[in-house]
This record gives C-alpha cells, structure tokens and sequence, in this order.
C-alpha cells in the first residue's frame, strides 16, 4: 500500500510576479547567449524550408529524427536536399554494433514540448517515436518549437504541469550545445552533445 | 623518529604559493563573480532560495517516508532498487549488478559519492573497467590524480598539464589549444561510450512522488551514459531527495546559477525508469541505490541540516580558506566549507576533527548558500564536540584555561598585562615586536605583533574616571 | 542635557593592546550625548574559549560577563563586530536551556556594536574626519554577516575621501584562533587582503574590530608600508583623546 507523500508546505507568493516580458524575446535573446541559433518565427509552412537551409549549410549528410515532429513535410524537405535519414531505433540485442554505426550521422531533428523564455531553454520529452540520441550524437542538433509553448521559466512551468514527469522515462531540458569550461574555465562548445543549436520557432 | 602526521596544515603549507594555488584562487574569484551576476540579474533568485531551504528541510524531517515511497515508485516504473548501509555494500551491489549482466567496459559520469565510496577501486578489483567521462574526471583519472573541487574538479591544472598529459597516455600529437584538448576527449571517449556494456551516475537529486532520478551535466556525458549502454545504475546519497517534481525545479533554478552563474545546466536529464516498451532507444535496465553510509547517523546529530545541501559548490567558490589552499588541503572528498562539516560525520572525528578548524568563521559560506546553511555554527559545534573529545592540542587548552582563570580575576588579569608590558620591551620597538618565541613565532613569522599598552584600559579609567 | 546612559565593554584586545581605542570609543560616546558607565572588572566575552569550543570555559567568562551586565541598566556598546556578535548572538545558544537563559536573552537583546548604536540607535550626525586622508574599510565579518552592520561605518565615514577597495568585504584571515592554529594560511589571506589594500591607493586603513587591524596593520608593517592604520572610533574622535 502506498503511503501518502509529505509534501513541504504551500505557500501562496510561492512563485512571486516576474515584470511581463514578451517570452519569444526573451526566449531568442537568452537562447542566443548560450550559443543557439533561434530562427523565426516562420508560418508552420515555412519549417521544412528552414530545417532543410540548416542541413545544408552545415553540409549534413545523414540525420535521425522524431516520428511525430509538430508540423508535417521535414522529412522530405531534407531528402530532398539530399540527407539521407537513419533508423533510429535501437534494439536490445545487437544495440552496441547498432549504436557504432552513428558514425556518419551528423543532424538530428527533434520536436520540444516546451521553451523556457529566461534560460533559453527547450524541454524534450522523450517516447515512442522520439529517439534521445537524436539530440544527442549529431553535431548538429534542430528543434522545431512552436512559440505558443514558451513559458518563462522552469519553475513555472514545472508548476504548471505538475505531472509530466510520469510521462516519458526520460525528460531533457536542453540550454545550449554540450559544452565543458574544465580546462582553465573556459567555455568549449561540443563535447559528448552536439556542438550546433538550432531553435525554428513557427507560430 | 616518528613523523609527523600529516594535517590539513601540512597539506595547505605545500600548495601555498604555487602555480596550483594560484589557478584555484582564479579559478574561484571568476565562479564567484559568475554566480553573483546570474543572481543580480533573477529577481526571483532570493525567493527561491527560501523556499529550497523549505524544501530541503522538509525532505530531511521526513526522509523514510519520502524514500519509501521513492522506492516503490522506481519499481513501480521498472526499475530495481537498493539500499545499502555502508560503502562496502554499495560497491559489492554495484559489482554484482554488473557481473550478472556480463559487463566488462562501464562509462561514468561524474557521482561524488561513488568518489565517496570509492567504488572505481572495487569495480577495476573485480576485472570491470570503469571509465570517467566528464572531461575533468576523466583528466584527473588520466593523471591517477584526485579532484580537487567538487565541481570543478581540475582547476589546479592547466593546459600545459593536460597537454602534455594527453600526448603521453592517449598518444596523440601534444597541444595546449584548448579547443584541439576538449576534441581529442571527445573523439577518444565517443567510441567508448557507444561500446560500453553499463552506465553509472550520480544523481544531483531524486524525485519521491515519481522515483526519477536527476543529473544536470553540460558536456551531454550524463545523458549518454544513462543513454547508450543497456544497463544504468545510478547511485545517490540517501539526503539527495525532495517531494515532488516541482520540489525538483526549485532545486534546478537555484544550483546551476549557484555552482557556476549559469542559469540551467546545459543538459538537465530527467529518468525515470529505465526505457518503456515503445521507446525508441535507452536502458534496458535501470538499478538504482541509495547509500547512508553515515548519513543516517548525522541526521540524528546537531549538525543534521548539512545535510540539506546540494552539492553547488559556491561555499568553496566563496571561502577565503579554500580560494587559498584548495580541495587537496583537506585531504578527502569532500572539501571546503561544506566538506568541513559532513566529513568528520561520514569518516569520523579521527583524524578529521580538525576540519572544522581551518575556517575563519567568516560566514562568505552561509551567506552564498541556496539553501542557506547554517555552516558557521555547525563549524562551531564540531569544534565543541572536539573539544569534548580531548582532541585539542595541549598548549591550546593550557592556554585558554590559563587565559580563563587570568581574566575572571580582575587583580590577576591587571598583573599579567602589566608583566606582559614589561617583558616585552627588551623585544619590542615602536610598540612592536617582531620576533616572539615558542607558539608566538607562528604569529610573528609572518606579520608584527603587538606590544601589550603601559596603561590599560581599565587602568586608566580606574585614574581618570571611575570610582 | 543628558543622553542615554550606556555600559561600555571594550572587549579584552582593547584593554590590553589598544586602549586608546578605548578611549576614542569614551570620546565618541560622550560627544554623541551619551552618559558612559564603564565596570571594573570586565574583561573578556568569552569568545576565544567559544571559538576554539571549550564551553565550560566560554560559559565561565561568558556568566561572569552576564553577571556583571544585569546590574546595569542601558545599553550595552562594544567597539568590536566579533565581540559584539558573540555577545548578542552567541550567548543565547551558550545558554539556551540552562539557568541563564533568561539572562543571556536579557543581555544580549541590549548589546549594540559601536556604529550600529551611533547610526540607528542615536541617528547621530556625528563624522569622522581626516583631512587629505584616503581611507580603505574593512568590513570585519562578523559585524557585516553576524550583525548585518555596512550603512553604518559608511555612514559615520561618509564624509571623508573614500579609496575603492575591492574584496572589501572580504574576510582578512584573522579567524581568531585560526590566527595561532594556521599560521602560514591566515597570513596567506592576510598577503591577499593587503595587496588590495596598497593596490587601492589608500593611505589609511579604517575598520571597526581591532582584532583584524591588528593583524592587518602587523602584515603592513612587515612589508614597510606606509599605510596607517585606525579603529572607525579613532577616526571619529579625531585627535581629541
């Protein structure tokens, strides 16, 4: 039988007014400071195309990405700009020569369930359809995020969706490509992550 | 001849003044400086901070619930959990979980308990190899070197160390650009990672309502080691746990701009059991364990509320102690401020009393703190518990008991200045001494000391103003 | 017309080594209007004992201390942020739970640091003045983290050339007995402290606990600086002593 959960007492001033900001300013300004590049907002139209002139100015060659990506037509828009898609899937058995063979991949794109304004931040929830090495082994990592989901910040949005942790086995919020600053306190960018950020906003 | 044991004043008086030093006082002045501005700029921050403590508070008031409930939470979403009572269970734990799934090649992200417990050592007994892959603990597992901050851990080296390091154990071409130093980690631990048979991590902190376990790294090794083998094993301290998820993001808002002025880590990971049928790749299995190892038994003693802390590090960015000596100072895992009073709790009081001695009180740690810590006074009640003990040196105690009966008695307290007075003049100039002998020479090695007033200050309102 | 009458306790370092800070303090007081009662027979806080955390000697000094105090009546001025604290804010745990409790709570809820009672107690309009002087503070910790004590000694110096000091808040390496125990490590801090001191271009360094200028102005002799040293209550008594 499981036991009530103590939980730390509420307060009602528990999450004090922040001064009104427009949150995709602020999302873009921030998400820009820790090296992403924001693009947009484009009509929902306009993503493929966006995705696809990001493949190609880094001069992808193979990508992985989410089933069920917020707006339809990416897929063929980067094979047609000649990216050819992996399969993503990774089984138990056999997992480590499958997983050695991302050698060659060098873009993933991912959807985000939601942007965080202050911190430049974007939430992944991962699941069927959506591989966690997408954003993770590529150099190159694009999300598509549809700006009516930025919020202001983690708390607020945690509070907001209190039970969204049960959802997925794994929940990432991503600010900024993989860096270290180990050696002498300096900033590098890709390290184990990618290295390139892309944001496309689409309203 | 007996040598002399070796102390946190021995260990400080060999890295004062040398290039190490100098790298750890920049390296914390510029993370101070950081954290100052990422808390300047959230108007939110202070309100925070309040409300972590609340939260840490009542986690630790009512820790067997919360971990109760945990655990059936991790097995509710597929995973295995285990409680071990000391370092030698954790690490026979860990090594049976990975001897029954026939791993031999097992990547780490970095986890200062399993430092703690020193579980590398069992698991490379045992024939596993373990290797570290934040970039610093990786350097530091290169050198056969220890970290020497919990957060930053290689701020004593710098890149002439590490180039020259990597040139002659990965055998590639020597450099010191930073930029080439981080892509020959990377190149040389991306095929491991996507080889190795298990995962270990640490966990910055656990989620009762939902069993999730939460590692903010910014390199991305948190998440591929908890990503790419099929086994994740992920070890926590038993205090590193609150309530809810919401809990959880309080904490998260508070520690990263704490521990380096950023406002999230790069890459907060959130699991929560280990991959579910439909899910496109990540464990297999998921094994978590929760260690005591000590902590039940500071929990139950004065200084319980260290243990609310989240492991930020800003009491060591901030301590005028550590920015002069750094974390090899103290000789153990845990350093600093914070080091200062869970160490003697987990390793005992010998020899670790006198950590809580090499602090000037100054309270930089408890004003920085997230979580606000009561640090000073539990520094304090350590030193009183050594004390108790008998663990001072005996001219200390000679000396304050001296001083003690001197100056509860007026008329001795009078004498005893007005000999001070006199007895040293023959050394004295201008009213000040420079050489003093026995104990003194400690003080008078490095700065001029005082001459004791002709006329004190109760003299001379006994003559000029009192009855 | 008489101000308020207050019990001034000049703390053990004081009355030893620097009594004229002492009598700087009697000067100040007495300008701002106040009646100074001084006890015969006070000495020490307990707070070296405390420090180092023998309790049974700190409570001793400490009892003694408080005994002395409740047959007065006023309040209680310390020339010192570290004794000040201790007094105000130590002696209530030192006590909590035995039979002077009450006492301890009686005692330390009159304790007032010397600037803290001029500035909020008094509202004085009281300076300190210093002609062609550049000051540094130092804002000794436990008046600034312990007390909350910073508008106050600005307040009082604010009418004097002040240097940009940084770290200014910064601990000096003192510690007490880390003093004595780590000698090499408290006077590493200490090197660090001065070398911002001479690097701020001040000809004197002012603070309000003699315990750090002490250490700081031994460390500054040392290195032959020319750099003169003062207690905040010098400073405000001017030459008049």
């Amino acid at each position: 039988m499981v036991a009530t959960l103590p939980r730390p007492p509420a307060v009602p001033e528990l999450l004090p007014d922040l001064e009104a900001v427009d949150v995709v300013g602020l999302f873009r300004t921030r998400a820009q400071g820790e090296s992403v590049v924001v693009h947009g907002p484009v009509g929902r139209h306009g993503v493929p195309r966006a995705v696809a002139g990001i493949a190609a100015g880094h001069g992808c060659r193979a990508y992985m990405a989410w089933e069920d990506l917020p707006v339809p037509g990416v897929t063929s828009a980067l094979t047609g700009a000649g990216v050819e898609r992996v399969e993503h899937r990774v089984p138990n058995e056999m997992r480590i020569p499958h997983q050695t063979e991302y050698q060659g991949l060098d873009l993933g794109v991912t959807g985000a369930d939601a942007g965080l304004a202050e911190s430049g931040s974007l939430v992944l929830l991962h699941g069927e359809g959506r591989p966690r090495m997408a954003s993770l082994i590529p150099e190159v990592h694009i999300a598509i995020l549809d700006a009516n989901l930025i919020e202001r910040t983690l708390v607020h949005w945690a509070h907001r969706h209190p039970g969204l942790v049960f959802e997925t086995a794994n929940m990432v919020v991503v600010t900024g490509p993989s860096r270290t600053a180990d050696i002498e306190q300096q900033v590098r960018l890709g390290v184990h992550g990618p290295r390139h950020l892309h944001v496309v906003l689409f309203r | 001849m007996t040598s002399r044991p070796v102390t946190f004043l021995s260990r400080a008086e060999a890295i004062l003044g040398t290039r190490e030093a100098q790298s750890v006082d920049q390296g914390m002045r510029h993370l101070t400086e950081m954290r100052d501005v990422a808390v300047a700029e959230f108007p939110i921050m202070d309100a925070l901070r309040d409300r972590a403590r609340v939260i840490r508070l009542h986690a630790l008031a009512n820790l067997d619930r919360l971990l109760s409930h945990f655990a059936d939470q991790v097995i509710e979403q597929g995973g295995e959990i285990h409680f071990a009572a000391d370092a030698e269970e954790a690490n026979e734990v860990v090594a049976r979980i990975l001897e029954a799934t026939g791993s031999r090649l097992v990547v780490k992200s970095k986890s200062m308990v399993t430092e703690e417990i020193e579980l590398n050592a069992h698991l490379e007994r045992r024939g596993i190899e373990v290797v570290e892959t934040d970039l610093g603990e990786f350097i530091v597992q290169l050198a056969g070197d220890t970290p020497s901050h919990i957060v930053t851990p290689i701020v004593h080296l710098d890149r002439h160390d590490i180039g020259a390091l990597f040139a002659e154990k990965l055998g590639v071409v020597e450099t010191v650009d930073p930029t080439e130093l981080n892509q020959i980690a990377r190149d040389h631990l991306r095929q491991i990672f996507l080889r190795a048979d298990a995962g270990i991590s640490g966990v910055n902190i656990a989620v009762a309502e939902s069993g999730s376990v939460i590692t903010v790294t910014n390199e991305g090794n948190g998440r591929l080691v908890t990503t790419a083998p099929r086994v994740h094993i992920a070890l926590l301290g038993m205090e590193r746990i609150v309530s809810r998820w919401e809990d959880a993001s309080v904490i998260l808002e508070v520690l990263a701009r704490s521990a380096t002025g950023q406002r999230l880590s790069t890459y907060t990971n959130v699991v929560t059991g280990p991959r579910r049928d439909a899910d496109e790749d990540g464990p297999e299995q998921l094994h978590v364990v929760v260690i005591d190892n000590g902590r039940s038994q500071i929990l139950g003693s004065d200084t319980a509320e260290i243990l609310a802390c989240i492991r930020c590090g800003a009491c060591l960015n901030v301590c005028p102690v550590f920015r002069t000596v750094g974390g090899h100072a103290y000789g153990t895992v845990y350093s600093g401020p914070v080091g200062s009073v869970v160490t003697p709790g987990l390793l005992g009081m010998e020899p670790w009393w006198e950590l809580p001695y090499a602090s000037t009180l100054c309270g930089a740690c408890e004003e920085i703190c997230p979580i606000r810590i009561q640090i000073p006074s539990m520094l304090l009640k350590l030193r009183a518990r050594a004390a108790a003990e008998g663990r001072l040196p005996g001219w200390l105690e000679r000396g304050i008991r001296r001083y003690t009966t001197t100056v509860y008695t007026p008329t001795k307290w009078e004498r005893a200045k007005r000999l001070a007075h006199w007895i040293t003049g023959p050394i004295s100039r201008d009213g000040w001494i420079r050489r003093l002998p026995g104990r003194g020479s400690g003080w008078t090695a490095y700065r001029d000391f005082p001459r004791p007033a002709r006329e004190s200050f109760n003299t001379w309102w006994r003559f000029n103003r009192g009855s | 017309m008489e101000g308020p009458t207050v019990q001034l306790v000049v703390t053990c370092l004081v009355d030893a080594l620097r009594p004229n800070v002492g009598r700087a303090t009697v000067t100040v007081l007495e300008r701002a209007g106040c009646r100074v009662e001084f006890l015969a027979g006070h000495t020490c806080c307990g707070q070296p004992a405390f420090n180092v955390g023998m309790l049974t000697e700190a409570r001793r000094m400490a009892g003694h201390t408080l005994d002395l105090l409740d047959v007065t009546q006023g309040a209680i001025v310390l020339p010192s942020g570290s004794c000040a604290d201790m007094m105000a804010r130590h002696y209530r745990e030192l006590f909590a739970g035995t039979d002077r409790e009450q006492q301890a709570e009686r005692i330390a809820s009159r304790v007032r640091e010397l600037s803290q009672f001029l500035v909020d107690d008094l509202g004085t309009d009281l300076r300190a003045s210093c002609d062609g002087c550049l000051i540094a503070y130092h804002h000794s910790c436990h008046g600034l983290r312990g007390l909350g004590l910073r508008h106050q000694p600005e307040e009082l110096l604010s009418e004097v050339a002040m240097a940009e000091l940084e770290g200014s808040d910064e601990c000096c390496g003192f510690g007490g007995m880390f003093a004595v125990e780590m000698p090499a490590v408290s006077a590493a801090i200490m090197n660090e402290k001065l070398d911002r001191i001479e690097a701020s271009g001040a000809d004197t360094l002012v603070g309000g606990d003699i315990s750090c200028l002490l250490h700081l102005e031994g460390g500054l002799r040392r290195r032959n600086s020319k750099i003169t040293v003062q207690h905040l209550a010098e400073a405000l008594a001017g030459n008049e002593q």
